[in-house]
Order: structure tokens, then C-alpha cells, then sequence
């Protein structure tokens, strides 16, 4: 039994389970790409729902269709995540080993295997052992001596980025973790003008309270959206100006990319729409109804809205103009702003017309108004506890990766050798970490300006 | 397009089309002769496109960041502009061009193909985070694109050098076990630009999508590309994976790098990524 339990955890722990198992999440985001997943494209999903029902079927309740978080993705993480703790435990060991400056390193060079580089330098005369010693250690090498050889060591410390670098997968993980479990979600539409307490009814779709709510919590925080102002240039939109008024009547101003944070909270702008004032009113004037409706109706989007037992279909046109006779814009820009309308009583239509901003439209028995044009703004609201740990995770898997890498380690071996004649000689062999001839060539330079600087000393 | 945008354009395409027959017509003619003014026709070849992305930014008051066209003009610069810098420092590497200046032409007349249009810069993209994502996808698709010029260059050379009649040509180039570590140090500049770009990604995306990763086609394409230089990484150090079998290998998973940046919108029209600005 404990055979077996060993064989497996050698297994789990070999670096070629390693490429399997990221062989076969390479494989899982493949499929993710191939399969429409019903979180992604939705659209695409249930339109090849109705087309292959039996083979939708099958793939649902193999949960393909939602791969990133199936069972099947999720044994392959924690096997990634197993598999590298496992070699990171292992490697611990090697790790203290490597960076150890330790005599037994120290080694002849003349008998010495596995360094590809070596060389032999005179030492100039009346130039001590101390000399090339001091030169190597200037430039960033630590050394250890022991009769008359030595073992030099530059960016010693490099596999320790080894162990940062896999370990930054977990904090990674942890982050992703923690913020799956905190997290609160939700869309949130506030028109210009209008304030937000914090309460739970305010979103547009009552989100989920987060997993762990001892831990994660609704988010806390009031404001006000003073100004909502869209910045469009001919059909690119350049930027969405917000301005809020916090509870301590503190202005913020928000952006695309510039979300408001508070209380651990991302308030992120995500749509823009349209909030106009109508007002409908009969024949003789008198006020039926009326209200600021948000409609979410740009970039050619169709909306609706109800009023005085009216069903209103809503085009909206920001630049209008008529081409051929027909309704178009001239761009995004909200240079013109006019809705198109078609009226409904129950299933008779009643009508169709457009109306600008202060005017009016006749229709049956009614007169329509559209007063104020505002706008309204829709935010994702985030709150999640893990995102410092994340951001830790790739700052230091950043960071490790570039020390572990670009600051490789180079060793030296040296011996100091008395000739018959009473000259010094200096016997060197060098190796270094991953690149065999960009070593050569340092090593090849390094020496070189040892010997330029022994003989300029003596 | 601006009009001079347009016209050094062209010119750029017609040298770098001119610098690719000459290649081809060293290498099957074993020509070698050609090859000094074959460098210094891509140099042109870079100027003009230099010019081309000067005048389309007095003309948009922004570098080319987004759409297909954009994408392939400032990558195709990093990858010219990386292949004529390395070809400084060692005068044999002067032959990548001879890969990356097809892959750079090819890549060039797709993009002008999508949407090459004048648009000011997107809301979505007046972040500092774009410089940083940006500038380290390119010097990652940059190197990645030196290691496979570097893996074909080898294989070239590998096989010629069995012959019995060697290639002039391939004298120029640097030497097996050179090119063979090449590869390994472009997979490896690559993958450090690699992971930054995600890193830097992730936190552009929680300030403009709420979420540092959403599973987006883009992003998944990245991961499978950064997974896959990863295991090529792996493959070198740990399992002695060199020469034809890494060469292959780099080859291989340069396709993921270019299904990221411009194969994804062949298939979905759903990526959250600016590289159409919606």
C-alpha cells in the first residue's frame, strides 16, 4: 500500500504529469473556444440548442458547455495546483542546495566536468591571488576559497525565483478563490439626478449575496449621480464623463476606465441610455402621465415603455436626419437627438412619429412631450475581498520571472598555479545557466577585463 | 487612411514584397551576394513604414493600438524593427528577415483588408494600462516571431548541412548550435513580455470590464499560447528538448500567438477585446 501511494505521489510530482496536466487545460481552452459556452455567447448557445438539441443535450450534461467551471476543468486545476506543490516541496531541497555557498562546491578545474568554458590567465608579476579574486567579486560574484582553489557564484540567490514564480500560481489561486467567494455582482442604472443608498432592490436584477456573506458583505455606500455627460466623436465613443456626490458631499469623477471604488466596491461604467422626461397629455391638454423612462435604445438598440395604458416602441436617433425619407443618423454624436415612436393601444397601433427634445407629437386623441433629454448610466458593481492577492500573485510572478530568467547564474571554478619558473597562473572553467554561448561570450569578456586589469595594476 | 498614410504604405508592402523574392532568390540560387542589400532594402522598407505610422498618427492624434489594420501595422514594426536590431548586434541573424519580412507582408495586406478606416481613440482604450498590455503583447508576438524565423532558419540549415553541396546562403546565417540557442532566448524574452501583457491585461480589464478575467476568446487564446511556451520552456530545460524537436515546436506555437491577434474574429464577433472598436 505505501509502495503504491509512493509510485503515485512520484507520478503526481513528476514534471512530465506536469506537461500532461497543462497539456490538458491547453486542451479544456480549446474546447471552451470551439464549444459555445452558454456564459459567453449565449445567443450562439441556445440558437445551436434549438438546431442540435440531442447533441446540446449531451454536451450539457457533460457540462462542455460550460467548461471553465465543469468538473473535468476543475479536477485538471487541482491536479495543476497538486502536481505543483508537490514539485515545489521537492524542489525546496534543491533550492537550499543550490544557493548554499558551500566548500563543497569548490572543485579543481582541471578535473572538473560540466563546465564549458575554461581558460588559463598569467598572472602579471607582483600580482597577488587577491587581485583576480577582488576583480570577480566586483563584478558580482561571491566566492570561496580553499587551498589555492576557489568557487565563485554570480545571482546566487536565482532559484529562489524558481520557488516565487510557481508559488505566485497560488497566490493567484488563493485571490481567485477568496474572490469567488466574496463576490457580490450586479447591475445598477441610475439616471442623472438620482441618488443610491446601497439598497438591494436599487439593482436591475437582484444579484446573489455573496457565497460566504460572513465574509463578503453587500456593498455599503451612498451617492448621488450629479452629471452624466458622453463624449462621441463622428461613431467612436471617446469618453462617458460621470460625476458623483458621495454621502460626505465629496465629488467624483468617473470615466470609462476610471471606476469609482469605495468599501472594497468597483462601480464600473458599463452602458450609456437615454432618460428623457415624456409627458402625455389628451387633446385638451390635461396631463395623463408622465415620467423620466430609461430606455436603453442606442447604438440602434430597440426599447419600449408604458405610459397612460400606452405601449410606446422606441428608435432613437442622435444625430438625426432624413435620408431618402428615411429615418437615419449622421453619426453618434448627440447633435440632434429625436425618437422615433410607434404607439400601441393593446395590439392597435395608433401611430408612428418622431419627437425632438422641447417638442411635441399629435397622435389619435394624445399629445406627446418630451421635456429634459438626460441620461442614465448603468454600473457593474464588484465587490470581491480577493483581488489584492491576485494583484500580489502577478506582481511577484512578474518580478520572479525576470529575476529567474534574465539574472541566470554563472559559476566559476578557479585554481592558482605556481609554474617552475615561479610565475602564477590562474586556471578558470566557467559555466552558466541556459545559454551556452551568450556565456561564452561573457565569460570570454570577463576574463579578458581581469587580465586587462592585472596588468594595469601591475 | 490618410493620404501620405497610404502612399508609404504601399511603398512599404512593395519593399518588403521586393526584400522577400530577393530572399528567395538567394536561397534557391544560392546567392549569397544579395543579402547585405537585401538588409538594407528592409531598412528602407522600415523607414517607409515608420512614415506610414507617423503620418496616421498626426492624422488620429493616437499610435495605431486597435483594429486588425492597426494591429498588424504596429506589430509588423516590432517584428522588422526587432529582426533589423538583433541583425545589428550579430551580423548572421541579419537573415531572420529572410522569415519574419513574408510573415510581416502577409500579415500587413490582412489588415489592410479589415479596417483600415480613421477613428480617434476609443473611450475604452484611454487607459496607461494600454501602453503597458500593448507594447509587451507586441514585444512578446515580437520575439516569439524571432524564435520561429530562428527554428526555420535551422531547420534550413540543419538539412543543408547534410548535404553534400552546402548552400552559400546558409554561411551567412549563424551557426547550428547558435541558431538552436536562439531560439530558446527569443521563447524566453517572449514568454517574460508574455506574462507581464497578462499580468497588466488583468488589471486594465477589472478597471474596464469589472473583472480581471472573464473567459473572453482573446484571453483564453492567451493562456493557450502562454501555456504552450511555458511547456516549450519546460521541454528545453528539463527534458533536454533541443535542436529539430524545439525548433518544431516554436514553429508550431507561433500559430497561437497569431489565432490571438487575428484569428479570433474569423470565428466569434463576441470578444470583449478593443482590437475592432465597437
Amino acid at each position: 500500500m505505501v509502495l503504491v501511494f509512493k509510485k503515485f505521489l512520484k507520478f503526481f510530482s513528476s514534471l512530465r504529469f506536469t506537461i500532461w496536466i497543462i497539456s490538458l487545460l491547453g486542451l479544456v481552452c480549446l474546447l471552451g473556444l470551439w464549444i459555445p459556452q452558454k456564459h459567453l455567447v449565449k445567443d450562439w448557445y441556445f440558437q445551436w440548442k434549438i438546431h442540435a438539441p440531442k447533441m446540446v443535450a449531451v454536451l450539457d450534461a457533460l457540462q462542455l458547455t460550460d467548461i471553465y467551471t465543469s468538473v473535468i476543468a476543475l479536477t485538471l486545476w487541482t491536479l495543476f495546483f497538486l502536481n505543483l506543490g508537490l514539485v515545489l516541496w521537492q524542489r525546496v531541497p534543491l533550492i537550499k542546495n543550490r544557493i548554499a555557498l558551500s566548500k563543497a562546491k569548490i572543485s579543481d578545474p582541471a578535473s572538473a566536468g560540466g563546465y564549458p568554458f575554461r581558460q588559463s590567465i598569467e598572472l602579471p608579476p607582483g600580482v597577488s591571488a587577491e587581485v583576480p579574486l577582488g576583480l570577480l567579486r566586483s563584478k558580482g560574484y561571491a566566492l570561496i576559497e580553499e587551498g589555492g582553489l576557489f568557487y565563485g557564484v554570480k545571482n546566487r540567490l536565482s532559484p529562489i525565483a524558481f520557488g516565487l514564480f510557481h508559488l505566485s500560481f497560488f497566490l493567484i489561486l488563493i485571490g481567485g478563490v477568496v474572490s469567488v467567494y466574496t463576490e457580490f455582482y450586479g447591475y445598477l442604472d441610475l439616471a442623472e439626478g438620482e441618488s443610491f443608498q446601497g439598497e438591494l432592490e436599487r439593482y436591475s436584477a437582484i444579484p446573489a449575496p455573496p457565497s460566504f456573506p460572513k465574509i463578503g458583505s453587500l456593498p455599503k455606500v451612498a451617492f448621488t449621480v450629479a452629471k452624466i455627460e458622453p463624449l462621441v466623436s463622428g461613431f467612436t465613443e471617446t469618453g462617458l464623463k460621470v460625476t458623483l456626490v458621495d454621502a460626505q458631499r465629496r465629488e467624483h469623477h468617473l470615466d470609462i476606465n476610471r471606476p469609482y471604488v469605495a468599501d472594497s466596491t468597483t462601480f464600473v461604467l458599463k452602458n450609456l441610455g437615454m432618460a428623457p422626461l415624456f409627458v402625455l397629455k389628451d387633446k385638451a391638454g390635461k396631463e395623463l402621465d408622465g415620467a423620466i423612462v430609461r430606455l436603453d435604445c442606442l447604438k440602434e438598440k430597440r426599447d419600449h415603455f408604458a405610459m397612460g395604458g400606452l405601449e410606446f416602441k422606441v428608435k432613437f436617433y442622435p444625430d438625426y436626419l432624413l435620408e431618402n425619407g428615411k429615418a437615419a443618423t449622421r453619426s453618434l454624436e448627440f447633435n440632434n437627438p429625436v425618437f422615433l415612436l410607434t404607439v400601441f393601444q393593446g395590439k392597435t397601433k395608433l401611430g408612428e412619429g418622431v419627437i425632438n427634445r422641447g417638442g411635441h407629437w399629435d397622435f389619435g386623441d394624445f399629445r406627446l412631450e418630451l421635456g429634459e433629454l438626460n441620461y442614465w448610466v448603468r454600473f457593474n458593481v464588484v465587490k470581491e475581498l480577493g483581488v489584492p492577492i491576485l494583484y500580489a500573485g502577478f506582481a511577484l510572478a512578474s518580478i520572479a520571472i525576470v529575476w529567474r530568467l534574465l539574472l541566470y547564474r554563472r559559476e566559476v571554478i578557479g585554481a592558482f598555479r605556481t609554474n617552475d619558473d615561479g610565475s602564477c597562473l590562474l586556471e578558470v572553467a566557467a559555466k552558466s545557466e541556459y545559454y551556452k554561448s551568450l556565456a561564452d561570450e561573457e565569460f570570454t569578456k570577463l576574463f579578458a577585463d581581469i587580465s586587462a586589469q592585472m596588468r594595469r595594476s601591475a | 487612411m490618410a493620404y501620405w498614410e497610404i502612399v508609404f504604405f504601399w511603398i512599404t508592402l512593395t519593399i518588403y514584397a521586393l526584400a522577400t523574392g530577393g530572399y528567395v532568390y538567394s536561397i534557391v540560387f544560392k546567392n549569397p551576394r544579395v543579402l547585405p542589400w537585401l538588409t538594407w532594402l528592409v531598412c528602407l522598407g522600415l523607414l517607409a513604414h515608420t512614415t506610414a505610422i507617423a503620418v496616421r498618427f498626426s492624422a488620429t492624434g493616437h499610435l495605431p493600438w486597435s483594429g486588425d489594420y492597426e494591429s498588424s501595422m504596429m506589430g509588423g514594426w516590432f517584428i522588422v524593427g526587432g529582426t533589423l536590431m538583433v541583425g545589428l548586434r550579430n551580423k548572421g541573424m541579419r537573415g531572420f528577415a529572410a522569415v519574419t519580412t513574408p510573415l510581416v507582408l502577409i500579415m500587413m495586406g490582412y489588415g489592410y483588408m479589415q479596417n483600415p478606416g480613421l477613428s480617434p481613440m476609443a473611450a475604452s482604450l484611454k487607459t496607461v494600462w494600454l501602453y503597458i498590455h500593448v507594447y509587451f503583447a507586441w514585444l512578446a508576438f515580437g520575439a516569439y516571431s524571432l524564435a520561429m524565423a530562428a527554428g526555420v532558419l535551422y531547420l534550413l540549415k540543419r538539412r543543408d548541412s547534410e548535404r553534400e553541396e552546402a548552400n552559400p546562403v546558409y554561411e551567412r546565417f549563424p551557426s547550428i548550435p547558435i541558431l538552436d540557442e536562439l531560439i530558446f532566448r527569443y521563447v524566453i524574452f517572449g514568454f517574460i513580455t508574455d506574462t507581464i501583457m497578462i499580468a497588466a491585461g488583468a488589471i486594465w480589464a477589472k478597471d474596464l470590464w469589472g473583472s480581471y478575467w472573464s473567459w473572453d476568446p482573446v484571453e483564453t487564446w492567451s493562456l493557450v499560447s502562454w501555456l504552450t511556451y511555458g511547456i516549450a520552456i519546460h521541454l528545453r530545460i528539463t527534458f533536454g528538448w533541443r535542436e529539430k524537436r524545439l525548433a518544431w515546436v516554436v514553429i508550431a506555437a507561433l500559430s497561437t500567438v497569431l489565432i490571438s491577434f487575428f484569428g479570433i474574429n474569423f470565428v466569434v464577433n463576441s470578444s470583449l477585446h478593443a482590437f475592432k472598436v465597437r
